[in-house]
């Protein structure tokens, strides 16, 4: 075409051809569709923290103490989240003191130790589809393991429908992500902080201590509380664990020797809230939704923001 | 850890190897770790152990007509399993029409179009969705996608209905498609969109017919495993979808219906001795392993894809 | 080795952490539930979600004056409850019908003896949204056996029960208006369900030779409260669920009134409901574990606290209707006695 052309208008020419049309409607219109579904996401979760925030403030604000610190009632007036809290609270400790070390130990060995062989992989391809099993059927685990072979370390009065069977479930359901994402933290170390350590003598759980796990501590940190903030808003589990729902009296003791008696937790209280028609259920639910979103998205979001710092300064 | 000199004042490979409690408690910890990992292993048996016992005296000792009836009553020995299995299909497909343009436009949006500081803002914000528990969607579905959406599009719809439950579950599902979709597209080489540029591409033909297409694998990975967690997704449909007793085979999603996690879950809700007709507790398991072996071969495909996009680049 | 002091100091951690989970561990399994002091123990309710809203109120006074005592209700349903019951798991489980002959037989196989107490009397209202102007003010049963009985299923709209309703006779509403039929009710589960069976659907589903159950396809829930939202879902909606749960939430439903043997409508209240008027009725009970009974000294204060008057008084406080006082004598009185086994009432 530009062989055809005229040489005097020739620049002219060429630059309109290569800068193409000033206004490009296709991809105006493509860019707007993507940006649609970006704001329609995040839209839908302004409508959703609104709801339940608009809904649960008259609760949160005439009465916090009392519904923060009371416990489940028939009357919605009456109705606090104390025993709610307390057992998602235990839920969290198990995680931590199960959970996290466990999962860090498997990513460690995963990515450090473990020698390319059969066994291994097996392990890997493992953990990935762990990942992907739904929380319900790790609740039915929870409910053969815990709750009936167990029964009798677990809760021996209460037929083993504790918070241990409840936290230890929790546990293992978010025990594959922790490991996931403390194996990326520790495959981000870049190998010639090792070398470094290894060429002075180390041996590989001192190159481990001292140069990986401090490398990729924010990075399994992020991991970690992600996993936990997951496990605390878990309520399939619950149900076939055996959270109660109705009245539970002396379930907002934080001494041990009450892990062994029955529980709720939030997202159960939450569950069974929300089936309840009369009006003051529904603020309730409400203020209790507001509450547990609270912890979980401070957590989130608390991890996140860990993450970007560590990711910038890198 | 300074060498040790040799008896000479030379170093000889004696005096590198180290000290040999250095070793005893190297593959301790070897050992340690390597416990925890295998820990993966055992929980799996267990899984597979505690569902299959009861799953195995529900196929052994079931009336196999009562499989295909017209509903799923356990409690009344029907148990057509069509019907959940159906229940869950339809859920899912509304889920994916929600999650599957919403999460792979905001995965587009963010790897190829978003400049660096908007993306920095909107990212944490769809991390934050991720994080949101499925009780919440729940009550959400109900108390509000229901009567202010799907109400409003169809009035004859009753209030639990699967229209609400799937599009709860699509929102749910919907940062972790535009997650693993956005790693794929951020996975495929700078230089290939050079290239297309460098030939007088527009953006638009750059996204659609180079970046997209080189990670076709990933994007088909995203939308597996967004099918399969719509699929496991408990709590959204239990609380939305109704028919908490059982159902009729039903195709209407404006009507109530259950999915296999909704009829686990109704199942158990408060107690876990359910009482039915004979085998109703053993369904339990049945459908849990059922779930177990959609989700894992969803899983293991959507494994396949992602491993097709890491070896090309 | 810059990096080795703070991180030697980092990962001491784990090894404080393995410690407490250990400790942790072994204190849970070592310490006994209770405390010092006063009366301790637990006490551990189950069964029909109908009763347990006086359950939960007894339980509530009682945890004032004996905060150790540590009490769980829960409302899965009656025949749910009884299986519990009777695997050992439960102290007392809630009724809203009588224990069956195979539940008797489940509870002997594994030697478990109950104290049968009648407790209160409950209807159940039959209900629908109060913005129904199609239906009517009242059913009768031939009505209601052609809406929900067995021959209903895929009836979605209550014009699709009149050729029914005109082969069964005795109808009062029918012929209905070609609206939708959206019918929200206990589940089988639900002691509230076997009533309604037995005292509405039975009669006329065994003279047509049919199933003595209701249809299959309704929405089905153990928690009355989901049926009481259902019901407000749609206008021309139908359920029916325990009379206190209509009661407590009067505002957001109409009752329909029931023709009784007399050919008459009467509605759901407290008084049509002491004098048998009101059709639809039932007693309530708890079943306590005989033997439990014996080595767990809370809960025989507990079953004595529930039948005292303050315990009793929560019948009416949650809106049920107490027995006549002869009734209650003979409750109390097979208490006392730990009389064991179904009474035939």
């Amino acid at each position: 075409m530009i062989g055809t052309t005229p040489a005097t208008y020739a620049p002219e020419a060429v630059r309109k051809r290569l800068q193409g049309k000033r206004f490009d409607a296709k991809g105006f219109a493509f860019s707007a569709c993507l940006l649609a579904a970006l704001l329609i996401t995040v839209t839908l979760l302004a409508v959703l923290l609104y709801d339940v925030i608009n809904g649960g403030w008259s609760v949160l604000t005439s009465r916090p103490i009392e519904f923060l610190t009371g416990s489940l009632s028939s009357a919605a007036a009456d109705a606090g989240i104390g025993q709610g809290l307390r057992g998602t609270f235990f839920i969290a400790v198990f995680v931590i003191l199960v959970a996290f070390p466990i999962g860090i130990g498997a990513a460690i060995y995963l990515e450090e130790y473990a020698p390319s062989t059969r066994l291994t992989r097996l392990i890997d391809v493992n953990i990935r589809n762990l990942a992907g099993v739904p929380s319900v059927v790790y609740g039915l685990l929870g409910f053969a393991i815990f709750v009936k072979a167990l029964g009798s370390f677990t809760g021996p009065d209460a037929n083993g429908r504790t918070v241990i069977s409840a936290g230890l479930t929790l546990a293992i359901l978010v025990l594959p992500i922790v490991i996931i994402t403390s194996a990326e933290a520790i495959r981000a170390v870049p190998d010639s902080l090792r070398e470094a350590g290894f060429g002075v003598g180390a041996t590989r759980w001192e190159v481990i201590r001292s140069h990986v796990l401090p490398y990729a501590g924010p990075g399994i940190l992020t991991g970690t509380v992600l996993a936990l903030a997951r496990a605390l808003g878990e309520a399939a589990p619950l149900i076939l664990v055996g959270a109660t729902t109705g009245f539970l009296s002396g379930g907002d003791s934080y001494n041990l020797a009450s892990l062994q008696g029955r529980f709720t937790a939030m997202p159960m209280v939450i569950y069974n809230w929300t089936g309840r028609p009369q009006p003051g259920f529904e603020t309730a639910t409400a203020a209790a939704i507001v509450v547990l979103l609270a912890v979980v998205l401070v957590a989130n979001a608390t991890a996140i923001l860990l993450r970007n710092r560590y990711e910038k300064r890198r | 850890m300074a060498p040790r000199p040799g008896e000479s004042g030379v170093l000889s490979v004696e005096s590198l190897k180290g000290a040999p409690g250095r070793f005893r408690k190297e593959s301790a910890i070897r050992r340690v770790f390597f416990a925890a990992a295998a820990t993966s292993i055992l929980i799996s048996a267990l899984i597979v152990l505690s569902l299959a016992g009861e799953a195995w005296t529900f196929v052994t000792q079931v009336d196999y007509s009562s499989l295909w009836t017209d509903g799923w009553f356990p409690r009344r020995g029907m148990y057509d399993v069509k019907t959940i299995f159906v229940g869950s299909i339809l859920v899912t497909i509304v889920a994916m029409f929600v999650a599957g343009p919403l999460g792979m436009g905001a995965a587009v949006y963010l790897s190829e179009y978003a400049k660096p500081r908007l993306r920095r803002t909107l990212k944490p914000i769809l991390e934050i969705l991720a994080g949101i528990p499925s009780v919440v969607l729940g009550f959400f579905a109900l108390t509000w996608i229901s009567p202010e959406i799907v109400q409003r599009l169809n009035p004859e719809s009753s209030l639990f209905n699967l229209m609400a439950a799937g599009i709860g579950v699509g929102i749910l599902t919907t940062p972790l498609v535009a997650s693993i979709a956005e790693d794929a597209m951020r996975s495929v080489p700078q230089a290939l969109r050079e290239a297309s540029y460098g030939m007088g591409a527009r953006k638009v033909t750059t996204s659609t017919k180079v970046v997209i297409p080189a990670a076709v694998s990933g994007l088909v990975a995203a939308f597996i495993i967004g099918i399969s967690r719509a699929i496991g997704e408990t709590m959204v449909v239990a609380i939305a979808a109704g028919a908490t007793g059982g159902s009729l085979f039903n195709l209407n999603v404006f009507e109530p219906g259950q999915t296999m996690t909704a009829a686990m879950a109704s199942m158990a809700a408060g107690t876990d001795a359910v009482k039915g007709a004979g085998l109703t507790f053993q369904s339990l398991f049945f459908v849990g392993l059922l779930l177990f072996l959609i989700t894992l071969l969803l899983n293991v495909s959507a494994g396949r894809f992602v491993r097709r996009v890491r070896q090309r680049y | 080795m810059r990096h080795s002091a703070p991180a030697q100091g980092r990962l001491k951690a784990p090894s404080h952490l393995a410690r407490l989970l250990a400790a942790l561990l072994t204190a849970a399994a070592c310490a006994s539930p209770g405390g010092a002091g006063g009366l301790a123990g637990s006490i551990v309710i189950s069964g029909s979600s109908t009763v347990e809203p006086i359950s939960i109120a007894v339980a509530e006074k009682f945890h004032e004056r004996h905060p150790v005592v540590d009490i769980s209700v829960d409302g899965p349903g009656t025949g749910d409850g009884f299986e519990l019951f009777c695997d050992g798991e439960i102290h007392i489980s809630n009724a809203s019908r009588p224990i069956r002959p195979a539940e008797i037989a489940d509870c002997e196989d594994n030697d478990i003896q109950f104290i049968e107490l009648k407790i209160a009397i409950d209807g159940i209202a039959v209900l629908t949204s109060p913005n129904n102007n199609a239906i009517g003010e009242c059913l009768s049963f031939a009505d209601l056996y052609s809406v929900v009985g067995p021959e209903s299923r895929r009836f979605d709209r209550w014009s699709d029960a009149n050729s029914l309703a005109a082969e069964l006779g005795e109808t009062h509403a029918a012929p209905f208006p070609d609206v939708a039929l959206d019918v929200t009710g206990p589940g089988e589960e639900s002691g509230t369900y076997d009533s309604f069976v037995e005292i509405v659907i039975e009669e006329i589903a065994a003279e047509r030779g049919q199933p003595e159950q209701t249809r299959p396809d309704y929405q089905a829930s153990a928690d009355d409260n989901v049926v009481v939202q259902g019901v407000t879902g749609t206008d021309t909606s139908l359920g029916w669920v325990g009379y206190a749960f209509f009661k407590s939430n009067k505002s957001q439903l109409k009752a329909f009134e029931i023709v009784n043997e007399d050919g008459a409508c009467v509605a759901a209240t407290p008084s049509s409901l002491a004098d048998g008027s009101y059709p639809i009725s039932r007693p309530l009970f708890i079943y306590v574990h005989a033997e439990k009974v014996e080595d767990n000294e809370a809960l025989s204060e507990f079953v004595d606290f529930y039948l005292s008057d303050e315990g009793i008084a929560s019948v009416t406080e949650v809106g049920y209707v107490v027995l006549t006082p002869g009734e209650l004598e003979a409750t109390k009185d097979a208490w006392e006695a730990r009389e064991t086994g179904a009474r035939d009432t």
